[in-house]
């Protein structure tokens, strides 16, 4: 009967070590993640805002497209100027491969395979990562 | 401990959460978002918002939606359906299963599915900083045998055990502790991107059971962004002659606006649609302006919402289960948000639905608490409770100063080090306070004892650190020790969280109300505080310096400090704020006056000239004390903790 005792009293205290194990090292990890994050933020403190302003920039090139004005031109110059100040800077796809880690195909045309034919939509990318895909159209074989 | 994981593995969408310090958290994935879309490339195992980018360039090697084929046999009515709208090849594989087939290659869903399931897993991984071996996967609750064989077989090639396979609907009503809830039957609400499913639970033996389930497997999210593209695309069409779904680019900002406009429209009652230059007409660029109103659109998505409630009649009709017999609503997916939605369903079953727990995430969150009671870590969660009032005890002036904040999480302790506030003061008393406000009058208090045989010292000089320790069960002990000495006192308190709910609301409400003239009178206390602190300081300067100081400045110093003392019992704010600056100004005089003379011993005025230099706690003079001074000295301390 004791020893029985003994044996309960035993897993109890293992199961008690076994959840404060747990509960240490979840409150271990909760404060190296929000140490990471802390990091994050701060490096993606405006990244909601800048992407929420490309949409203005994506109509001035519109317009730049139609219109052609040297004021628009030197408006959208200083736009992308204020972007790099912030460490956004566009990605290149002129002449690139397509590559879907980067840039999104809205569309396929006659053309050279994988390679980029036009940019519909400038796409960015900030402190390494990609605050949105560039828009593309894909050359590929065109079926049916 | 390697943690398991829960994970919904969706048609449209997948997600994951995992059971953290007794509560479910979802896990975002590397890409920074809290779902991941089931979207595979198999041949650069690419999978999620990546291999959607590629949709249209690669359609016959992105594989989406692969959860319908799950399990089914090609000539399955639903496959032959799928067929005629998915991209990519299906064919009949080993056993007549429907399997895919990608550059050449055959692959089955189950496969596919594991590329997913791979790329969860590392994210988690990558999130959890561990190995994950183990996990709980949901279904739909119409999956048959087959099916949840062939999820289970997926989840076993991405290396991954399954511990159980449960039901999406159960895990959501799990997401919101129905179970402890004793809610007996339960309907869950489920539309998602490409789905509808709506199941009727029941509680037996602590186990949900599905009574009955319908659906509709091709109506969600997507078709309600079509309606809006169509209605857009039509007004469009009548004021400028140009169909935009025929220009695929013009079509995409279409898509985006439609998206943007739907889900902004699920909080305001307005959204602006403004697409400049969205194509060219004939005389020139043409612009899409458009107001679009929460009425406008509930009126071009009805018919979708209405074709919702006839499985929900059938799933009850099937169930043998009247409207009324449902005790809660449990609502799925992200179209769950917009509010004609919620409406219509609250309408239906006659009470509000549960949806405070993110509708894409709810089945995730779900999963990971099946996880956890798997693992043994919800059965053992501590269930800690917190203080729902600030403690502290009062200082100099009958000023509250906090120790232990409200909505600490206990067991918890906390110590600093308190000082005396008169010259000689021998023992101190120590008040144990709860409440919000700052004035320790207006707080309850919970008791006060006494710490006496403090050698006698100038003020400021004893230590006496009190220590607040309150144990899970909410008994505080608070310990006053003289560090000179190691005399201590302690007192225990067992009533510290027994209030009840309204007292505590009614103690944070008055806290509330009285905020301003609380802060008022804490910042009174602490001017004259400060005023004393300076009579004292330029009092001990001035006998400290000697003849050191010439006697005009003397004769002024000694002028200020008497100006400062008359307005100190009974002058404004702002009198006793003037005084001190005064003589604050004059002090430092002395300090130059000593430093040009090149006197060493001239601590005495630097120190006096930095009066404010040093954050200060203050205790309340005891009663008793044996100072000559008023009981409200101020005192220098400092802070232990």
């Amino acid at each position: 009967m004791k020893k029985h005792d003994k044996q309960i009293e035993n897993q109890e205290i293992e199961e008690l070590t076994n959840q404060l194990k747990r509960a240490v090292a979840d409150y271990q990890n909760l404060e190296k993640r929000t140490t990471e994050q802390k990091r994050e933020w701060i490096l993606a403190a405006n990244q909601g805002l800048i992407a929420k302003l490309l949409t203005v920039l994506d109509s001035l090139f519109l317009a730049q497209k139609h219109i052609q004005d040297d004021g628009l031109n030197l408006s959208i110059q200083k736009f992308l100027d204020i972007l790099k100040e912030e460490s956004v800077e566009r990605i290149e796809v002129e002449d690139k491969e397509f590559d879907p880690n980067s840039m999104e195909c809205v569309s396929v045309q006659a053309g050279e395979e994988n390679k980029v034919l036009e940019e519909v939509r400038p796409g960015f990318i900030m402190n390494n990562r990609v605050l949105r895909p560039s828009q593309v159209i894909v050359g590929g074989k065109l079926t049916n | 401990m390697a943690k398991i994981i829960g994970i919904d593995l969706g048609t449209t969408n997948s997600a994951m959460a995992v059971m953290e310090g007794g509560a479910p958290k979802v896990i975002h994935s590397r890409e920074g978002r809290n779902v991941i879309p089931s979207v595979v490339d198999p041949v650069t195992h690419v999978v999620g918002d990546v291999a959607k980018r590629q949709l249209v360039l690669k359609p016959k090697n992105t594989i989406f939606s692969i959860k319908r084929l799950m399990g089914k046999k090609f000539k399955d009515e639903s496959v032959q359906f799928d067929i005629k709208w998915l991209p990519y090849t299906i064919k009949a594989g080993r056993d007549g299963m429907a399997d895919v087939e990608v550059d050449g290659k055959t692959l089955t869903p189950q496969e596919v599915s594991a590329m997913i399931l791979q790329k969860i897993k590392a994210d988690a991984e990558a999130y959890l900083g561990g190995k994950v071996t183990q996990a709980v996967i949901t279904v739909p609750a119409y999956f048959d045998d087959s099916q949840r064989q062939a999820t289970k077989q997926a989840g076993e090639i991405a290396g991954l055990e399954v511990l159980r396979i449960i039901n999406e609907p159960t895990a959501a009503a799990l997401a919101y502790g129905l179970d402890k809830k004793n809610a007996h039957t339960i309907a869950v609400y489920d539309l998602g991107g490409g789905t509808f499913d709506i199941s009727i639970l029941e509680l037996g033996e602590g186990v949900y059971e599905v009574k009955s389930t319908n659906g509709d497997t091709h109506l969600g999210g997507d078709d309600f962004d079509q309606a809006i593209i169509d209605y857009l695309a039509e007004e469009f069409e009548k004021e400028n002659q140009v169909d935009l779904r025929k220009d695929p680019q013009a079509l995409q900002r279409l898509r985006e606006s439609a998206e943007k406009a739907k889900i902004e429209l699920s909080t305001s009652t307005e959204a602006q649609i403004n697409q400049p230059f969205i194509t060219q007409g004939s005389n020139g660029p043409l612009h899409l302006t458009m107001t679009l109103t929460r009425a406008k659109l509930e009126q071009i998505v009805d018919e979708l919402v209405q074709k919702t409630l006839k499985p929900v009649e059938q799933a009850l009709k099937d169930a043998k289960i009247k409207v009324g017999d449902i005790n809660e609503i449990v609502m799925v997916g992200g179209m769950t948000r917009m509010p004609k939605i919620v409406e219509v369903v609250s309408k239906f079953f006659g009470k509000e639905p549960n949806k405070s727990v993110n509708p894409d995430e709810v089945v995730a969150v779900g999963a990971a608490v099946q996880a956890g009671v798997l693992g043994g870590e919800v059965k053992d969660v501590l269930l800690l409770d917190v203080t729902p009032l600030t403690l502290g005890i009062e200082t100099l002036g009958g000023v509250s100063t906090p120790l232990i904040s409200k909505n600490t999480t206990i067991p918890s302790s906390k110590s600093q080090v308190f000082s005396t506030a008169a010259d000689n003061q021998t023992q101190v008393e120590i008040n144990v306070l709860q409440g919000e406000r700052a004035m320790a009058q207006d707080n309850k208090s919970l008791g006060r004892f006494i710490l006496d045989g403090i050698p006698p010292a100038p003020r400021g000089v004893p230590q006496v650190e009190v220590a607040f320790d309150i144990d899970a069960s909410g008994i505080l002990n608070v310990k006053a020790q003289d560090k000179a000495t190691g005399k201590e006192q302690s007192i225990k308190i067992t009533g510290s969280t027994g209030l009840t709910d309204a007292e505590v609301e009614q103690m944070t409400k008055d806290a509330e109300a009285h905020a301003k003239e609380d802060e008022e009178a804490r910042s009174a206390v602490e001017v004259k505080n400060q005023a004393d602190s300076l009579i004292f300081t330029a009092e001990k300067s001035l006998k400290d310096a000697g003849d050191k100081v010439s006697a005009e400045l003397k004769t002024e110093v000694e002028g200020k400090i008497k100006a400062l003392k008359d307005v100190l019992p009974s002058g404004t704010k702002d009198e006793i704020e003037t005084k001190t600056k005064e003589l604050s100004d004059s002090l430092q005089k002395i300090g130059e006056q000593m430093s040009k003379q090149q006197q060493s011993d001239g601590e005495g005025s630097a120190a006096s000239a930095d009066s404010s230099g040093e954050p200060k706690e203050e205790t309340k003079a005891d009663e008793s004390s044996s100072a000559n001074a008023s009981e409200d000295k101020p005192v220098e301390g400092e802070v232990v903790n």
